[in-house]
């Protein structure tokens, strides 16, 4: 008989979200899925609206993600109209998006990922974590991250009309510029952005390789996960969050696919499994081989490191010195090791303060010239954005009139999720044994969940920001025997 | 006294958007500068650098209790939530975390915090409307926030 391990996120959404190890007589791990319970009816929402609501509506389906949702919606409302931004209207937008992107960034990797590594992974739960982070290494880091994070959600609330749930994309444009009195702060945010990027690097790299342990974990086999990677790049093939194509590499880092997002119909399928309710992507023209790895798996991986696996470089010179580190220490690309994702985060974010530099710095970021309006509705509109946790789509068809009629969104967290249940069940598989199950045995195990930054809303379309977990161990006739909390 | 009376919720999810009505109906009642008057759909830390820097903050949100009846009003400080709650969010943390946080950062936060919430029975679908009772209280809440104000001598 099967033994049940769940590990049980408790939201305001009670259950909405859980991971469930199965053990079997030995006490082994035999399984493991991440499982998400959906609330039903987005899209049905959406019907029948203008399709001009929707970058309003979509940023409330997350509570994680706004920013790239509203963005993803504003840029298939520019191809659902024929419209291509004006040159200030996409520097404004990308200055909004590497903001998101750095924010974003470092509040997972200081609130979330550094207290497992800076306390470690075995410390009391009641320790580990942002308090315990901040009583370890001094209130500084504390108030620097707070303060970026001010300063960036400023400058998100300026375009977006305020920081969190976004409204202020238009298609062809955007509602609100910068102007030169604004331009002294921007590049001042910018260059303090650049300067803590540099340090959060700095301190992953004491931290953790100059851990000899923690390298260990980060290069072990129980955190590699062996699939096909997927992520934006620009004409160049760098790292792009904003725009560009979709590249695929296989496991081996050999190109797989390269298209436009307008076709991701012909690339990406969903896979509907009774275990969970989000839409399983993979591979189309491989078909779905199951929860497999390696030779034969038609699974791929989106988010922080699989961006610079697939792309050739990254598209600024710091951000570029630490990408060559990364993989040299790693062993070459691509590198299929999970908390690598930590260390992938910090670099992007390095890339997005870089970004935020130069956009800072071009006189055309000032222009008044901020919206094309010469609509021409063809009735379908496809967007695409690298979302902080991955790629992002959204596919809108509307009736003569521009009213909504169909509306589909492929989210970060469902590319990843089949990969989270196969890291998981790797995790779990080299630290679980004979039933041994401790509080710092079960936090390595969500340390493979925690890697993907994965957001529950978004998979799922509701709003979730809350997920504390819960483990549950039950007996062979399902009885709970233990339970242990995170939070 | 610089006072932030700030209505949380999620505009598209039924009754959660409770507290973002009751901010939309005292716009037109409030209008002493000294006064912000702000929705927004935020947790944790989030929620709590909204509050810095005011003297008063009386926040509306919806709420589920064990035992509540829809449409009941509370009003709440916001020792009511410390000391059961723990961090362990996935990306980010509770308000109670949150609190603890800026203390420790030493980052200013208003001297007195208050909550009205309101019980609430649907907040897992997609509706821009609240239930019936839901929105009987509506008016009730808008003027309880007004005497707040006023008590406060901040109106």
């Amino acid at each position: 008989m099967l033994k049940k391990i769940s590990i049980n996120p408790v939201t305001r959404l009670e259950g909405h979200g859980k991971i469930e190890i199965f053990l079997d007589d030995n006490g082994d791990v035999h399984d493991a899925y991440w499982q998400v319970v959906e609330l039903r009816g987005f899209e049905k929402f959406c019907q029948g609206r203008p399709a001009e609501e929707m970058p309003r509506i979509v940023p409330n389906i997350c509570g994680v993600c706004p920013t790239p949702h509203n963005m993803a919606s504003v840029k298939a409302l520019d191809d659902l109209y024929s419209l291509e931004p004006t040159a200030t209207a996409k520097l404004i937008r990308q200055l909004q998006y590497n903001a998101f992107f750095i924010e974003d960034h470092f509040i997972h990797f200081f609130f979330l990922s550094a207290p497992d590594f800076i306390l470690g992974p075995d410390a009391d739960p009641a320790e580990r974590n942002i308090l315990g982070l901040i009583g370890k290494v001094g209130t500084g880091i504390g108030n620097r991250v707070i303060d970026i994070r001010k300063r960036c959600r400023n400058i998100m609330g300026h375009v977006g009309g305020k920081p969190t749930h976004p409204e202020g994309g238009l298609p062809g444009g955007v509602s609100r510029g910068f102007t030169e009195d604004d331009r002294k702060g921007l590049i001042e945010t910018a260059n303090m952005c650049v300067e803590f990027g540099k340090f959060a690097i700095q301190l992953f790299k004491e931290t953790v390789l100059g851990n000899k342990e923690y390298l260990k974990l980060v290069r072990s086999e129980n955190y590699s996960l062996k699939t096909f990677n997927m992520g934006m790049v620009d004409e160049n093939n760098q790292v792009n969050f904003y725009e560009g194509k979709l590249k695929v590499t296989d496991p081996a880092g050999k190109e797989y696919a390269f298209f436009d997002s307008r076709d991701y119909i012909n690339y990406i399928g969903e896979w509907v499994e009774p275990w969970t309710y989000v839409r399983l992507t993979h591979l189309k023209p491989l078909g779905w081989h199951g929860l497999t790895e390696g030779d034969g798996t038609s699974l791929y991986r989106v988010g922080p490191l699989a961006r610079l696996n697939v792309a050739d470089n990254m598209a600024t010179p710091l951000a570029q010195k630490e990408y060559e580190i990364m993989f040299d220490t790693l062993g070459g690309k691509p590198s299929h090791q999970t908390l690598a994702y930590h260390w992938a985060r910090l670099i992007e974010a390095l890339q997005a303060a870089e970004t935020m530099q130069i956009i800072t710095g071009d006189p055309l970021l000032t222009s008044k010239d901020i919206r094309n309006m010469n609509l021409k509705l063809k009735k379908v509109g496809i967007g695409c954005v690298e979302a902080a946790r991955g790629t992002l789509i959204h596919h809108y068809e509307t009736d003569d009139d521009g009213i909504i009629t169909k509306v589909n969104l492929i989210v970060a967290t469902q590319h990843n999720a089949a990969p989270i249940s196969l890291s998981v069940k790797k995790a779990a598989t080299g630290l679980i044994k004979h039933k041994e199950v401790s509080e710092g045995l079960l936090n390595m195990v969500e340390m493979a969940f925690r890697a993907y930054d994965p957001c529950l809303g978004c998979a799922t379309h509701t709003l979730s920001g809350h997920s504390p977990i819960e483990l549950i161990i039950r007996d062979s006739k399902g009885m709970e025997i233990k339970r242990l909390n995170s939070i | 006294m610089k006072t932030l009376v700030l209505g949380l919720g999620n505009s598209i999810l039924c009754d959660d958007s409770v507290g973002l009505r009751v901010i939309q109906n005292l716009k037109n009642r409030i209008l002493n500068p000294d006064i912000s008057i702000v929705e927004a759909s935020e947790g944790g830390l989030g929620l709590i650098m909204l509050l810095s820097g005011y003297d008063k903050a009386i926040i509306v949100d919806a709420i589920q209790t064990k035992n509540g009846q829809v449409g009941d009003i509370y009003r709440l400080s916001s020792d009511t939530f410390t000391g059961s709650r723990h961090i362990g969010t996935l990306h980010d943390v509770d308000f109670a975390s949150a609190l603890q946080i800026v203390e420790k950062l030493h980052i200013p936060l208003p001297v007195e915090i208050c909550i009205y919430a309101i019980e609430v029975m649907e907040v897992n679908i997609f509706s821009e409307e609240c239930t019936g009772k839901v929105n009987e209280a509506i008016p009730v809440v808008v003027e309880k926030v007004l005497q707040e104000c006023i008590q406060s001598n901040v109106l």
